[in-house]
This record gives structure tokens, sequence and C-alpha cells, in this order.
């Protein structure tokens, strides 16, 4: 990929640190980007089974309460991760 | 006027100001002067160094000092003030109380073991949720870009927190993970401590799939320390990196003014949700998993 990519680059007058900032600019976009579809996808399922547990024991609703926090919280650090990451990736 | 008619009238009024300004002020160019990663940058104000090692007193040194003030003096403060009949803000208190009491501590830890560690994961709950709520006041603590008020340099109103700082997170992490360990093996002595990383179940298993799956348990052990602070710290920091770009950064880094008046209400959004939810969230966060991680140290079945 960065054989092909250099040459095209060169010609048409792009620096290499131009190109380094590119792919940390990169890095950061679809590392930050993909991991919040991940965590999307989790915290979706959580809120959507402690809905549906509630539906099914109303009297349950507060200890599910705590229970559905500590997943949420959980499961959202990991998109946290992947931007603390990129970040590392975007200034490094 | 019926409500709908109000509500476009409105909308349209907004988005007329806003093609306006678009149109007056057009797009200044990008804006290279501007930093936002300068927000987070910590100038030294009083110069220390000993033996090689900063310990300069700075923004966040600011930011943890008033944490820990305003923990200690709030809560002494009001616990001196208790009422037979509780007003509104005792009512908080003893809201806040319960909870660290009963819902954190006592759910994960046995009666003797809860009296005992009650303290720290409360102290815990508090120091970490007032240094979130004072992060979400602007302070004027930015002293790169000051402003001349009278001859007088008064730096810009900044949002910074203790806890958006890496250190303070893996400070806490650290003492958390040292109390967990030493607790565990206090509890149970030195060699059944680590024994007992291993999950029940395992009697028969050989020598080597025993120490791999050791092996696997050390690492989770060694992960929490990455998993607790940068949980924290990264979500304190996304939160005021998204109020900074969504309150103007934005604008200012593309030089589009009209940007500016469109992202300024999914600001004040994000500031009340970090603000209601985040704040309170991940201090819960921080001392349930610390009384999960004592519980399970001293649990007898693991």
């Amino acid at each position: 990929m960065v054989d092909l990519v250099l040459p095209l680059a060169q010609q048409s007058g792009i620096t290499d640190t131009g190109i380094t900032d590119a792919g940390k600019a990169i890095a950061l976009g679809v590392g930050a980007g993909l991991g919040s579809i991940g965590a999307g996808i989790g915290i979706g399922i959580i809120f959507g089974k402690e809905i549906e547990s509630v539906a099914r024991q109303p009297e349950m609703k507060g200890e599910l309460q705590a229970i559905r926090w500590l997943g949420f919280a959980l499961t959202e650090a990991v998109a946290f991760y992947t931007f603390i990451f990129g970040l590392i990736a975007f200034f490094l | 006027m019926s409500t709908r008619l109000k509500v476009l009238i409105g909308v349209g009024l907004y988005l007329a100001i806003l093609i306006l300004v678009g149109v007056i002020f057009g797009s200044a160019g990008e804006n290279d002067e501007f930093q936002p990663q300068n927000e987070f940058l910590l100038e030294p104000w009083i110069p220390i160094e000993i033996g090689g090692i900063d310990l300069s007193i700075n923004k966040a040194v600011l930011y943890l000092v008033l944490a820990s003030a305003a923990t200690i003096g709030v809560m002494t403060f009001l616990a001196n003030r208790m009422k037979r009949e509780p007003n509104r803000v005792q009512m908080m208190v003893e809201l806040a109380y319960d909870l660290t009491r009963n819902n954190i501590t006592r759910t994960n830890l046995d009666e003797r073991l809860a009296l005992k560690w009650f303290p720290f994961i409360a102290g815990l709950f508090f120091f970490i949720w007032f240094s979130n709520m004072i992060g979400y006041l602007p302070l004027p603590t930015s002293t790169e870009n000051p402003i001349d008020i009278l001859g007088l340099e008064v730096p810009t109103f900044a949002l910074y927190a203790a806890t958006a700082n890496l250190s303070i997170p893996l400070v806490l992490t650290i003492v958390v993970w040292i109390t967990y360990n030493v607790e565990g093996i206090r509890e149970k002595g030195f060699f059944k401590y680590f024994a007992s990383w291993l999950p029940p179940g395992l009697e028969d298993m050989n020598p080597i799939g025993k120490g791999a799956i050791f092996t696997i348990e050390v690492l989770s052990h060694m992960v929490r320390l990455i998993s607790l602070s940068v949980r924290l710290f990264a979500n304190i920091l996304a939160g005021h990196l998204l109020i900074l770009f969504m309150g103007g950064g934005l604008a200012v880094l593309l030089g589009v003014a009209a940007l500016g008046l469109l992202t300024l209400p999914i600001a004040f959004a994000f500031f009340v949700f970090e603000l209601v939810l985040i704040a309170t969230l991940q201090a819960f966060i921080f001392s349930i998993l610390t009384a999960i991680y004592i519980g399970g140290a001293t649990a007898e079945t693991h």
C-alpha cells in the first residue's frame, strides 16, 4: 500500500510529513469511528435487554438499574479506549 | 397561534440567522494559530524540580487541590450541620451516603469488610465526584492566552479537571490495585491468595494448563490498572473535548462563524449530559469496581 501511494504522492508534490500527518488523522478517525460501532451496539443491547427484563419482571426495576449503569459504563469505556489510542497515534 | 406554528417560526428564524451569519462573515480560512490540544497543556506556574523530577505547580495541581478542598470542606461542613428535619442539600448528601453505603459497599462486601472499607470507597466516590463537577465550572486558569484588562493580564476561562489528566486517575488506580491485593493477602495468606486467582473446577488439570490459565489471570489483573484509570480519564477528557469543539472550537479552527451557531446547541446538550450523567456515573463506576475488586480478592470461593 505504501509502495503504491508514496511515488504517486511524490509526483504530485506531497511531502513525506504530509503523508504521515494524513495517516495519523486517518488512524484517529477510523480507530475512534470503528470503536464507536462496537460500543454503540453493546450499549443498545444493554438497554434493550434491561427494558425487556423490566417488562417481564417490573418488581426487579430497582436492582436492574444499578446493573444497567455498570454495564453501560463498562461498554462505553471501550469506545474511549479506541479514542485514546487514536489520540496517541495522532500526537506521537 | 398554535404550538406547531411557533416551533416552525422558531426553527425558521434560527435557520435564517444561521444563513445570514454564514453569508455575512463567510469563511475566514483555516486557522493554524489555534491549537486545541493546548487547552490541556500544563504550563508550570511555580517551577519546582527535585532530582530531575518535575514537581511544578500547574493547572492540574490547582484542580487537584480544589477538588480535595471541596471534598473535605463541603462534607465536614454538612456533617456538622446535620439536622433532624433535613433540608434539600442534606437530603442529597444522605442520598449519596446511602448510595455509597448500601449500593456500592454492602452489595459487594460482607458485613465486617464493608465496615472496614466503607470510608475508603466513599472517599474515592466523593473525591472523584467533586473533581468531575469542578471540571464543568469554567475557571480562569488558562494562562496560555491571557486577556489584557486595564494593564492586568487575566487568564482566560477554561474547562479542566484533575481527573482529565491521566496521572491522577492512575494514582487512584494504583492505590486501589495495591489495596485489594494487600487485603487479599491479609485475608487468605500469601500463597493461598495467588492460588485463589485460579478459577474453581481446575483440580484435575495438568500443571501446564494451570500455568497457562494463571498467566491469563495475571494479565487480567494487570489490565485492571489500565482499564480502571483510562476509563475515568478518557470519559472526562472526551467530554471536555466535545464541549470545547462544539462550543466554538470547531468554528474557530475552520474559520466558519456560522458553524459555531450550528454547534452551540449541541454543546449545551453535551454539557447537560456530561454534568447530569457522566460525572456521577464515572465516580459510581470507579468506586463500585473498587468494591468489586476488594470483594473478589477476599471472597472465600473465587
